[in-house]
């Protein structure tokens, strides 16, 4: 298959080797040139623009952090929309906002291009080695298109439908989720320190039945050990997402009384200078909140 | 070891067949008397009142519904405090409050008797068959002197410092914990709804690997199923611990953001006819909220 991939961060540049690595023919392309290098080193070919990295190919696809630039890569002068072939598939790997994913719906296909949200769970370490999962939807016969590549990048792929948004509600979802189990712990560890217990009891108690899962073995031992300088997913990355998930609540009107409460204690933590500490610094920011830090 | 009983409920009944099985002495006490017809059967005395249940123990356990029904067996008239012999241990294995606790305790210390908080994790089930998490506060003395009696009764003993209280903060946190994720549960489900998304698939994204713990497995079934009439765990037993965790928290200085979106939930449930269902009924409680129901 022919294949651009646009995004060389740690996430894209361990799913663009398992590409080559599968004898696919890849092209690849970043703002900051310097990303390229470990992709080139593998075999890829640097494209010299995104005009270059789209003619002639399938696929292209996208790992961005941000809309905004998934909007500038894929509706900028010369970027995807006004470079992709005819039935051309735009394959969008990064955790986008509804809107965005709309957008991009609706001008890939004025330009008889074709759309698949497929948002990735998994950190960079099962990006590297193909073990990611991935939550695809669009079009079937383009999903079906792309089959090949999730095989080789991803360890389960769920299908979540023929609308692209479907696959970001359920990435934002499943973040939702996360954000508010650590927010949960926060809340715990400062209730039961207010009452003399080490923190370590309440994990073990915690992790041993119930929430016997990395999100909480996790983050749980983040917090107990209070090491929050070493992140993994930082504050202002969360934050980006929490209001995405917001939005997405705002335009299906979803009130989320969880998901607000994140948001808020995010940006308290950011507020208090923790912005690139890991996402469990919300344990910190709630310990400030009771008077324990 | 000398035992008295006091609650034969669900937890009681296969708690007090584990002791006995133990090859322990005991006499059990409850207020119906027919409860306790069953248990003579098995090797017990039964107790026609609390005192005699106390009197000559060396451990009486209580393992009552709530904190007005352990106040009045420990402190009412003929009760506990006044039965029970000097050095002797209340072992209070009920979920009670923070607030409770630290009266009891007080009062036993008065009394020259001493006081082990010690809530269980688990239903009816893993009681009867000897598999409780069992969380365990008091002096160390005392909690040491019960640690036969754990054996019998639990898989593995938590221990939560010299203070009873700090076991029942344990016991009540993890509740809350376990609310936390039911209502980002509830939050994420109606949010996939809105986009179309198949409640099944959800599931299976979040259960596949953050969230493969008993929690999201066992509730965010209830919600697919929407089987919210089998209660495994009601509403109202639900509004009854958060409305304990908030106490705590109150007392503590505490602010819990989740844990009053948790109990708000829970209100509303119980507003709109559910009180007795399932308490995953807050999705339900949620999908209201937002027009889908």
């Amino acid at each position: 298959m022919k294949v651009g991939f646009v995004g060389l961060g740690r996430m894209g540049s361990g799913m663009a080797e398992r590409i080559l690595a599968h004898g696919h023919d890849l092209v690849v392309y970043d703002v900051v040139p310097e990303s390229t290098a470990r992709a080139a080193a593998a075999g890829a070919r640097v494209a010299s623009s995104l005009a270059d990295l789209c003619a002639g190919r399938d696929v292209v696809i996208t790992m961005l952090a941000e809309d905004a630039a998934v909007h500038a890569v894929a509706l900028g002068q010369g970027g995807l929309r006004d470079s992709l072939p005819m039935g051309a598939i735009h394959l969008a790997m990064g955790t986008y906002g509804i809107g965005t994913i709309r957008t991009l719906v609706a001008a890939h296909a004025a330009a008889k291009q074709t759309l698949v949200a497929a948002p990735v769970l998994g950190r960079p370490d099962l990006a590297a080695s193909g073990q990611l999962g991935i939550v695809s939807a669009g079009p079937d016969d383009a999903v079906d298109r792309c089959e090949p590549l999730f095989e080789i990048i991803g360890r389960l792929t769920f299908r979540a439908g023929s609308e692209p948004e479907a696959a970001s509600a359920i990435k934002l979802a499943n973040n939702l989720v996360l954000g508010c189990a650590i927010q949960a712990m926060g809340e715990a560890f400062s209730l039961v320190r207010k009452y003399d217990v080490e923190p370590q009891v309440l994990y073990d108690v915690m992790t041993e039945g119930l929430f016997s899962a990395p999100a909480y073995k996790v983050y749980g031992k983040i917090i107990v050990e209070e090491a929050y300088d070493r992140a993994g997913s930082t504050i202002a990355l969360n934050l980006k997402d929490a209001n995405l998930i917001i939005a997405a609540g705002d335009i299906a009107r979803v009130p989320l009384p969880s998901g607000n409460t994140f948001r808020d204690r995010l940006l308290s933590a950011i507020a208090h200078g923790d912005a690139a500490k890991d996402v469990a610094a919300l344990a910190l920011e709630q310990a400030r909140a009771c008077g324990l830090a | 070891m000398k035992v008295g009983f006091i609650g034969l409920g669900k937890m009681g009944q296969g708690m007090t067949r584990r002791i006995l099985g133990g090859g322990h002495d005991l006499i059990v006490y409850n207020r119906t008397l027919e409860k306790a017809a069953d248990l003579a059967g098995a090797g017990a005395t039964i107790a026609t009142s609390i005192g005699d249940a106390c009197y000559g123990r060396d451990v009486v356990i209580t393992m009552v519904s709530d904190d007005t029904a352990v106040k009045e067996v420990a402190l009412g008239r003929d009760g506990v405090r006044e039965s029970l012999r000097p050095g002797a241990i209340h072992l209070c294995m009920g979920t009670h409050s923070v607030a409770a606790v630290q009266t009891l305790a007080k009062a036993h210390q008065e009394a020259s008797q001493r006081m082990v908080s010690a809530p269980v994790l688990g239903r009816p089930d893993a009681a009867a068959a000897g598999q409780l998490g069992i969380v365990a506060g008091g002096p160390a003395d005392a909690v040491k002197e019960c640690e036969p009696l754990f054996q019998v009764l639990g898989r593995r003993t938590f221990e939560a410092g010299t203070k009873p209280e700090g076991a029942a903060a344990i016991k009540l946190t993890n509740n809350f914990v376990l609310g936390a994720a039911i209502e980002a549960m509830a939050e994420a489900f109606s949010l996939v709804r809105k986009y179309g998304v198949m409640p099944q698939i959800f599931f299976d994204v979040m259960t596949d690997a953050l969230f493969a713990a008993p929690a999201y497995k066992i509730y965010g079934k209830i919600m697919v199923d929407e089987s919210y009439d089998k209660a495994g765990f009601m509403t109202l037993q639900g509004l009854k611990d958060l409305n304990l965790v908030l106490a705590a928290a109150d007392q503590a200085r505490v602010p819990m953001p989740s844990a009053n979106n948790v109990r708000d939930r829970l209100l509303g449930a119980v507003a709109h006819g559910d009180g007795e269902k399932d308490w995953a009924v807050m999705a339900r409680e949620q999908a209201r909220a937002c027009g889908l129901e």
